[in-house]
C-alpha cells in the first residue's frame, strides 16, 4: 500500500513537470501584466481577456494566422497526394527492392535544413520569389514527401495483398485498384499522415525564418516580433503562444494512437 | 508480381527519381557554391577560389569551438535524454490507473511548437521574475542568472531540450517495450532471479535496438537544434551558447557569406554523418550502452 502511494507521488510529480510549462504559458495569458510578473507568484487571480484581445487585434498575428494555416494545409496535400502514389508503388514491390528505396528515402532527411534552405534562398531572391506563398508551400510539400511515403508505406504495407489481387482478377485498372481499393482501406492512415504533416509544417521555424518575407510570415516567425528591443511583451506573447499550440495539440492528441509511428520516421527529418 | 509489364512502377519511379534528381542536382549547387566566394553584399561579382572557404573554416576559431560545442551539447542531451526516459520507462512498467492518460500527455512537449517552448522556458528563466528562481529562492538558493552566464546558458538551453524530447523516448521505448515477448521475464522470475537481475540481464538487452534507435534520432536532431538556440539565447552571451547549425545561420543570414556558409552546412552534415556512422557502430554490433 505504502510503495502504490509512493508510486502514484512520483508520477504526480513527473506529470507537473512534463505539464508545468504548458499551464503556465496558458495561465499567464490570461494575468494581467502585474500578476504575471507578481513574485511570489499568484495562483490564484481575476482572470482577464485582455492580452487575447489585444493579440486578436493585431493586424500582423492574424495574417500570419491565415498564412500558416494556408502553407501548411496546401503543402501537407500535395505532399500526401504525390506520398500516397509512391507509397503505393513501393508498397506492391518485393522487400528487397523496396527496403533499399526505403534507405533512400531515408538518407534524404538526414542532411541540415540549412544546407537545402540556402540555395533555395540564393535562386529564389535572383528570381525574386521571395515573398510568395508558392515557395513555401513548395519547400514544405518537398520536406514532406519522403516522410509523407515512409508513413504511408507502413500503412500501406497492413492493406491485405488479397484485396488487391482480388480486384486486379475482376479487371480493374492498377490507377483502380489504387484510388478504389487501397485509398478507402488505409483511409485511417491517411487521415493521420495529413495531420501530422500539417503539424510539423504549423511547428517548422528554421525554413520559415528564412524563406518568408513581409507578407508570407507564418506564426512561430511572427511571434518572435514580441521580443522586441524595449523589452518582452509577455502577456501578448503568452496569449499568442497559446493560440498557436493548442490547435497543434488537440489534433496531436486527436492521432495519437498513430502519432508515435509517425514520430520515429519524422523527427529524422530536417 | 514485378515483371516487366507491372504498372506499379509507374507510381513510385518518376516520383522517386525526381527526389533523387532534385537533391543530386542540390548537391553539386552547394559543392559547387562553397568553391566561390559568393556573398549577397557583392552581387554577381563572386569568383572562383578553390578550397578557401574550407581552410577558413579550419582556421576559423569561431567554428572550431561551435563544432566543439555542438558536440557537447549533442552527447549532453542525446545521454541524459536516453538515460532519463528509460528510467522513466522502467518506472511506468507497472499497471496503474490512468496509464492511458499518462501517455497521452506525454506527448504534449513533443507537439508543442518549439518556438512557443523555447519562450516559455525564457519565460520561466527570467532572472527577476521567471519561475526558476522563485522555486530556488524557496528552497533558500540564490538566484542564477540562467540565460545571461556564459557558464550557464547552454545548460539552460539543454534543460528545456531535454524537457521537450525526454518524452519522446520514453514513447518510443514504451512502444518498444510492449512488443518485447515476457515468456524469458517470467521465466526468469521463476528460477529466482531478483528484479533488478531481470531488468538487467533481460530486459535491457531486449531494449538494446529500440534504445539505440532512439540515440541516433535524438543525436541527429541535437546536432541540428537550432529553434531553441535561436529563441532563447541567439547564440549569445558572448556566443557562449553558438552551434555550427547556428554559426551557419547567422553566416548566410547575417553576414550574407552564402559561399561560406554553405561550407559551414556541408561540413555539419559530414560531421552528422560521420558521427552517426560511430554510434551506429559503437551501439549495434556490442553491448555496451546503457
Amino acid at each position: 500500500m505504502l510503495r502504490r502511494i509512493l508510486f502514484y507521488l512520483a508520477l504526480a510529480l513527473l506529470m507537473a513537470a512534463v505539464l508545468f510549462p504548458l499551464y503556465w504559458v496558458v495561465v499567464t495569458s490570461f494575468k494581467t501584466t502585474r500578476d504575471a510578473f507578481a513574485i511570489p507568484p499568484v495562483w490564484f487571480f481575476e482572470p482577464t481577456m485582455d492580452n487575447y484581445r489585444r493579440i486578436l487585434a493585431n493586424r500582423g498575428f492574424l495574417a500570419a494566422f491565415a498564412n500558416s494555416f494556408v502553407v501548411s494545409i496546401v503543402s501537407s496535400a500535395i505532399a500526401v497526394a504525390i506520398g500516397a502514389v509512391a507509397a503505393y508503388g513501393l508498397a506492391s514491390q518485393d522487400a528487397p527492392y523496396r527496403r533499399s528505396q526505403e534507405k533512400f528515402i531515408l538518407t534524404l532527411r538526414i542532411a541540415p535544413a540549412l544546407l537545402f534552405v540556402i540555395p533555395v534562398y540564393f535562386l529564389a531572391t535572383r528570381i525574386g520569389a521571395l515573398n510568395t506563398h508558392w515557395l513555401l508551400i513548395a519547400v514544405y510539400a518537398f520536406i514532406n514527401i519522403p516522410f509523407a511515403i515512409s508513413l504511408l508505406l507502413t500503412f500501406f504495407n497492413d492493406v491485405p495483398r488479397e484485396l488487391r489481387d482480388a480486384a486486379r482478377v475482376d479487371g480493374a485498372r492498377e490507377f483502380t485498384v489504387f484510388s478504389r481499393v487501397f485509398l478507402p482501406a488505409a483511409k485511417g492512415g491517411i487521415v493521420a499522415t495529413m495531420i501530422l504533416c500539417v503539424l510539423f509544417t504549423w511547428n517548422e521555424f528554421f525554413i520559415a525564418l528564412v524563406l518568408s518575407g513581409r507578407s508570407t510570415q507564418t506564426l512561430p516567425v511572427s511571434i518572435t516580433s514580441f521580443l522586441t528591443f524595449q523589452g518582452i511583451q509577455w502577456g501578448a506573447l503568452t496569449a499568442a503562444g497559446s493560440l498557436i499550440m493548442l490547435p497543434m495539440i488537440i489534433l496531436g492528441l486527436l492521432v495519437q494512437g498513430q502519432i508515435v509511428r509517425g514520430l520515429t520516421l519524422g523527427s529524422v527529418k530536417g | 508480381m514485378t515483371t516487366l509489364a507491372d504498372p506499379t512502377r509507374y507510381f513510385h519511379r518518376p516520383i522517386v527519381a525526381a527526389l533523387g534528381v532534385v537533391s543530386v542536382i542540390l548537391t553539386a549547387y552547394v559543392v559547387w557554391l562553397t568553391l566561390r566566394d559568393v556573398s549577397l553584399l557583392r552581387a554577381g561579382q563572386d569568383a572562383f577560389v578553390g578550397a578557401d572557404n574550407y581552410l577558413r573554416l579550419w582556421n576559423d576559431p569561431r567554428a572550431i569551438s561551435a563544432l566543439v560545442r555542438t558536440a557537447l551539447f549533442t552527447v549532453l542531451a542525446t545521454g541524459i535524454e536516453v538515460a532519463l526516459g528509460l528510467a522513466i520507462v522502467l518506472f511506468l512498467d507497472r499497471d496503474f490507473a490512468l496509464r492511458r492518460l499518462v501517455r497521452a500527455l506525454l506527448l504534449v512537449p513533443i507537439i508543442m511548437t518549439p518556438v512557443v517552448v523555447g519562450l516559455t522556458w525564457r519565460f520561466i528563466f527570467d532572472p527577476a521574475t521567471g519561475m526558476a528562481n522563485y522555486a530556488l529562492s524557496v528552497l533558500g538558493i540564490g538566484p542564477v542568472d540562467w540565460l545571461g552566464s556564459t557558464e550557464v546558458a547552454i545548460f539552460s538551453v539543454l534543460i528545456a531540450d531535454v524537457w521537450q524530447w525526454t518524452p519522446f523516448v520514453v514513447l518510443l521505448v514504451m512502444a518498444g517495450l510492449e512488443s518485447a515477448p515476457t515468456d524469458p521475464l517470467d521465466a526468469a522470475r521463476v528460477d529466482g532471479a531478483r528484479e533488478w537481475q531481470v531488468t538487467w540481464y533481460i530486459l535491457l538487452p531486449m531494449l538494446r535496438r529500440v534504445l539505440a534507435v532512439v540515440a541516433l534520432i535524438r543525436a541527429i536532431d541535437s546536432i541540428k537544434a537550432f529553434d531553441l538556440f535561436y529563441i532563447m539565447t541567439r547564440g549569445g552571451p558572448a556566443l557562449s551558447t553558438e552551434t555550427l547549425n547556428y554559426y551557419g545561420y547567422v553566416a548566410a543570414f547575417t553576414n550574407f557569406d552564402i559561399s561560406y556558409a554553405l561550407t559551414i552546412a556541408l561540413v555539419l552534415t559530414v560531421f552528422t554523418n560521420v558521427a552517426l556512422l560511430t554510434m551506429y557502430g559503437v551501439l549495434f554490433p556490442k553491448s555496451g550502452e546503457r
